[in-house]
């Protein structure tokens, strides 16, 4: 059974009980206390694995395009769009194992894939691309055909070949041959069919019999190099990583601790952590991002664009190439700047065209990623800040915690009033709090939003509000603070930030929601994680290593049912 | 960065001492400044920016800006105010009416329309010899229907640039001519603008006109200004500022309604032509300095030209968004001023060659027909006009006194070599 991961903090159960919340009885502060019993001590050893099912999940954007790059060539077009990511849980990682295709999403396939196999097939670069030359000009060259399918066959649906796969594949380059009258436009027809098969959009997972434990199941050799390769570098698996699953290499320890090395020592890491921090900051919002240009003159497609592209280079510099601490993440002053940020933020920016490092000043109230544009903009409206959007976001991203949506029949005229001479947010979201039924989740995510508001609704620093003088105090699991750097601190501190990414890392690599029995496992991950200092390569490594990451339990289905529904649907793919 | 917040905190004492500096406002609008004790009335100070704009703006006691508004600093409209009691300037329009109306400009039978076009124009815009008048205007001589701007109680804002009251049958201060100074707006005396004596009569250089619209290019990016000040300890009263006076390397940057964006960083010109230091001062809030040769860049319809203010002068004040406005006054090369407003004989392309003379034609035409005067009568009147840069060799004066209105907002201003992006394309 799927289940969602609780944690140390009190404020899953408050939140989800709005009653408690609309009662008022009880005081933020109780709950944090609440929340200080430990748990039983997490184990030191990785449990016994427990698995989960098999998924079948769709490439993401980033995936396909570091796929396609990967397989020919970075400068390969992609001629498609991308149908909006489905997010869930908070994932996209996991929404993508979980949503369907669009007949415009197929479209939008069948695009990209005829543009690329056109040019991997083309005049101009056929030669760099297929594998050998035909016999003749234009009698088929069964052999050429094959090879070509066997090359491209194995890296785009990650594994070889079955022999139907093949000679279905190379029946399309000869047909298509007798009717174009070229062996390159037969190819080309072959490829376009290899890039629309579920097989090469749908990572689907394979099982075989766990050798080791009788009747259990795991991944076999080349669905655990696809898992592992997505999760280590976001792209399909590279020609070494092949051939040791093709070796059975990775069904040792030792072969497996040798691939897993190899790629996170690669630079390809940094594309995984890139990825997933866009995935879980959810930084697809920035699609429908919209700010009033006349309020906000300094915001434009320009800093919309860069504001994420810094965020995840303070990342990847800190938890990458710096091998740091994943909590300095917000607190850390050290960020990435490009003319156009200089301006909303105020910095100079020598590089003309390009990134520069750079440091907030310690006067201007910014510290950690939680101060960066892309945090604050994204989680405000498009004419003013939002305590709450900022409170639930914090919550939601960073502490895997869940803020009910407003009710449908919310009176918004109190915090609406945004320019009223002298009121500040804080005072504007009191008087909307007069309702009891708008309190209950604004105690959740004010205290926190509030501490934001240094920060206008385009992430551009503010010392007042209408005049009027902030109130930056905050409070967060009991602990109070005030402003920016405060808060970013009570992050750095609140130990439920480094066991929400154990669990959104997690289920981002798995692809799916954590089962039951795989609590204990994430315990362990935790621990492993702190005692790693917090290094996230260094809790990826555990994660790639762990027989958990690999192992498989069918959910619970008669067999009967199953055995039918398997039956009636077939595999016509 | 900590150097630079306790530069700041260190310049707010200084300037103002402790939580002083909201008054500041208040006490640039008591003290009566040098100027002010010669006027009737103060000219109104800028709202003062607070403490935390001035925060963002000086670091170390620098601060950088970037120009956002330029145009000539011009007097009244002629309509009302009585500056040209003799009427307009004759442009080219009149001119070519009144060929047209003479028995030499009737349209010959059968003579085609663009023929008889041809020889009208060959006629308002040729010389003797054929030559183009723009492109020549010493040719013909002055225009005696050139009118200037004469009257006797024309208000203009500017600086004083010679440091007297001038007037004609006076004794000129050093290296200048006699001529005849404006007053100000609140009554400060001595303000010299020769340019706007020669185009306040003409129509195009009328608040309607469009002859001040050449910042027009600077928005589009071609070409901007950018302005610096160092060893700034007091914003009151400092007597020792260093201020530079640079060509922008880089494109303006706007929001999407096209308002220019404080705190954008910017490159100087790497050219050291395009870069003028000075040695200024600050004294009761208003920032002035020691005249400096400044030499700018102007693009009009992709050709170059260069705007040279000699012994040029600033007078700005602060506004409360942490920019400054007021004067940039210095004076212009009478040919110079020429080329680079009227005729465009020196104009260049972006690669440095003299522009092809037919564009700089049609170009220069084309301005005589938009701002509604001709070429040779603005040259000579400039010629006329001219109050400064004597030649002691002939005795003549060579430049004529300019006042530009300048805004100027909050920038970063750095001195790094830069690179378009274009580069490669443009080398092909």
């Amino acid at each position: 059974m799927m289940t969602k991961r609780t944690f140390k903090s009190p404020f899953f159960a408050l939140c989800a009980g709005l009653g408690l919340a609309l009662a008022g009885g009880i005081g933020w502060a109780q709950q944090s206390q609440v929340s200080a019993a430990s748990p039983a001590a997490p184990p030191a050893v990785e449990p016994a694995p427990a698995g989960g099912p098999p998924v079948m999940r769709r490439l993401t954007e980033s995936q396909y395009r570091a796929t396609i790059a990967d397989v020919f060539a970075p400068d390969v077009p992609i001629a498609g769009r991308f149908e909006r990511a489905q997010r869930a849980d908070g994932l996209i990682a996991v929404g993508s194992s979980v949503g369907g295709m669009s007949a415009f999403g197929f479209e939008q396939y069948d695009a990209s894939a005829r543009g690329i196999a056109a040019e991997v097939t083309g005049e101009k670069r056929r030669a760099q691309f297929v594998p050998c030359q035909p016999k003749s000009a234009n009698a088929f060259d069964a052999a050429c055909a094959t090879k070509f399918v066997d090359t491209y066959g194995l890296k785009l649906f990650r594994r070889p070949l079955a022999r139907d796969e093949r000679a279905r594949f190379v029946g399309v380059a000869k047909a298509a041959q007798a009717r174009l009258g070229g062996f390159y436009q037969g190819l080309e027809y072959a490829l376009v069919g290899m890039l629309q098969s579920p097989h090469f959009l749908l990572r689907m997972e394979r099982t075989e019999p766990d050798p080791q434990h009788r009747g259990a199941l795991r991944l076999d050799a080349w669905s655990k190099a696809t898992r592992l390769s997505y999760f280590l570098t976001n792209s399909t698996p590279d020609a070494e990583l092949l051939r040791a699953a093709g070796a059975g290499e990775l069904d040792t320890d030792q072969g497996l601790a040798r691939q897993v090395d190899r790629l996170i020592a690669s630079p390809k890491l940094e594309a995984a952590v890139r990825a997933f921090f866009w995935d879980m900051l959810q930084f697809d919002g920035f699609n429908d991002l919209f700010k009033d240009p006349v309020i906000y003159p300094a915001y434009n497609s320009s800093v919309a664009r860069d504001a994420q592209e810094q965020t995840l280079r303070t990342i990847v510099s800190l938890l990458v190439t710096e091998r740091g601490d994943y909590r300095d993440l917000f607190t850390t002053r050290k960020t990435w700047l490009t003319r156009p940020l200089g301006i909303v933020y105020r910095m100079p920016v020598a590089t003309r065209n390009g990134w520069e490092q750079a440091e907030y000043p310690a006067y201007s109230n910014r510290s950690g990623i939680l101060t960066d544009i892309s945090m604050l903009a994204l989680h405000s409206h498009p004419g003013r800040s939002s305590a709450t959007l900022r409170g639930k976001s914090l919550r939601e991203v960073f502490l895997c915690q869940h803020v009910p949506d407003p009710p449908a029949n919310v009176n918004f005229t109190a915090v609406d009033q945004v320019s009223r001479p002298g009121s500040t947010a804080r005072m504007r979201l009191a008087e909307h709090n007069d309702n009891p039924v708008c309190a209950g989740c604004h105690k959740l995510t004010d205290p926190i939003g509030l501490t934001l508001e240094n920060f206008d609704g385009s992430g551009g620093f503010r010392a007042k509000e209408n005049g009027a003088e902030l109130d930056l105090k905050g409070m967060l699991d009991g602990a109070t603070f005030a402003g920016a750097p405060g808060l970013g601190q009570t992050m750095h501190d609140n130990p439920n930030v480094p066991i929400c990414l154990v669990d959104k890392l997690y289920r981002s690599a798995v692809g799916r929601e954590v089962v039951d029995a795989e609590g204990p496992y994430l315990d362990y991950l935790a621990t492993t994680f702190g005692a790693s200092g917090y290094r996230v390569p260094e809790l990826m490594r555990a994660i790639a290593l762990s027989k958990t990451f690999y192992a498989v339990a069918l959910p619970a289905v008669p067999a009967k049912t199953q055995t039918a529904a398997a039956a009636r649907k077939g595999d016509r793919s | 960065m900590e150097r630079n917040r306790e530069g700041m905190r260190r310049v707010g004492q200084r300037l103002m001492g402790p939580g002083a500096i909201a008054l500041m406002g208040l006490a640039l609008a008591s003290v009566p400044s040098q100027r002010a004790v010669r006027a009737a009335a103060p000219p109104p100070v800028p709202a003062a920016p607070t403490p935390e704009v001035l925060r963002e703006v000086f670091h170390n006691g620098e601060a950088g800006f970037v120009v956002t508004e330029i145009a000539y600093a011009l007097g009244p409209d002629a309509k009302g105010s009585g500056s040209c009691p003799a009427g307009m300037s004759r442009g080219i329009r009149d001119l070519i009416k009144a060929y047209k109306d003479s028995p030499d400009g009737q349209r010959r039978t059968d003579e085609a329309e663009q023929a008889y076009e041809r020889r009208v124009g060959m006629a308002v815009h040729a010389g003797a010899g054929g030559q183009n008048l723009c492109m020549h205007p010493e040719l013909a001589g002055p225009d005696p229907l050139w009118r200037m701007v004469s009257g006797a109680d024309v208000r203009v804002d500017g600086i004083d640039l010679d440091g007297q009251d001038s007037a004609p049958g006076k004794r000129p201060a050093a290296g200048t001519c006699g001529h005849q100074d404006f007053q100000g707006t609140h009554g400060e005396r001595g303000i010299d603008n020769q340019f706007y004596r020669v185009v306040g009569c003409v129509p195009g250089f009328q608040s309607t006109g469009q002859a001040n619209g050449w910042q027009t290019e600077m928005y589009t990016g071609s070409w901007g200004i950018l302005i610096s000040l160092k060893g700034v300890d007091d914003l009151r009263n400092d007597p020792d500022v260093q201020v530079g006076i640079y060509a922008n390397a880089d494109p303006i940057q706007l929001s999407a309604a096209r308002a220019a964006l404080p705190y954008a960083t910017y490159a100087i010109d790497q050219d050291p032509r395009f870069r003028a230091v000075a040695h200024g001062r600050i004294v009761d809030g208003v920032l002035t300095i020691d005249p400096v040769d400044i030499r700018l860049h102007n693009i009009v319809n992709s050709m170059k030209d260069e705007r040279v203010l000699r012994d040029a002068r600033l007078r700005l004040t602060f506004t409360a968004d942490g920019g400054m406005e007021g004067f940039l006054a210095g004076y212009t090369p009478v040919d110079d001023m020429y080329n680079l407003q009227f005729g465009s004989r020196q104009s260049r392309t972006a690669k440095g060659d003299l522009a092809p003379e037919r564009i700089r034609i049609q170009v220069s035409q084309g301005r005589e027909d938009a701002f509604g005067h001709t070429c040779t009568g603005v040259y000579h009147a400039l010629q006329q006009a001219a109050d400064g840069l004597r030649d002691p060799a002939t005795g003549r004066c060579t430049g004529i006194s300019t006042q530009y209105r300048i805004r100027i907002a909050p920038a970063f201003v750095v001195d790094t070599p830069t690179k378009s992006v274009n580069a490669p394309l443009a080398a092909r």
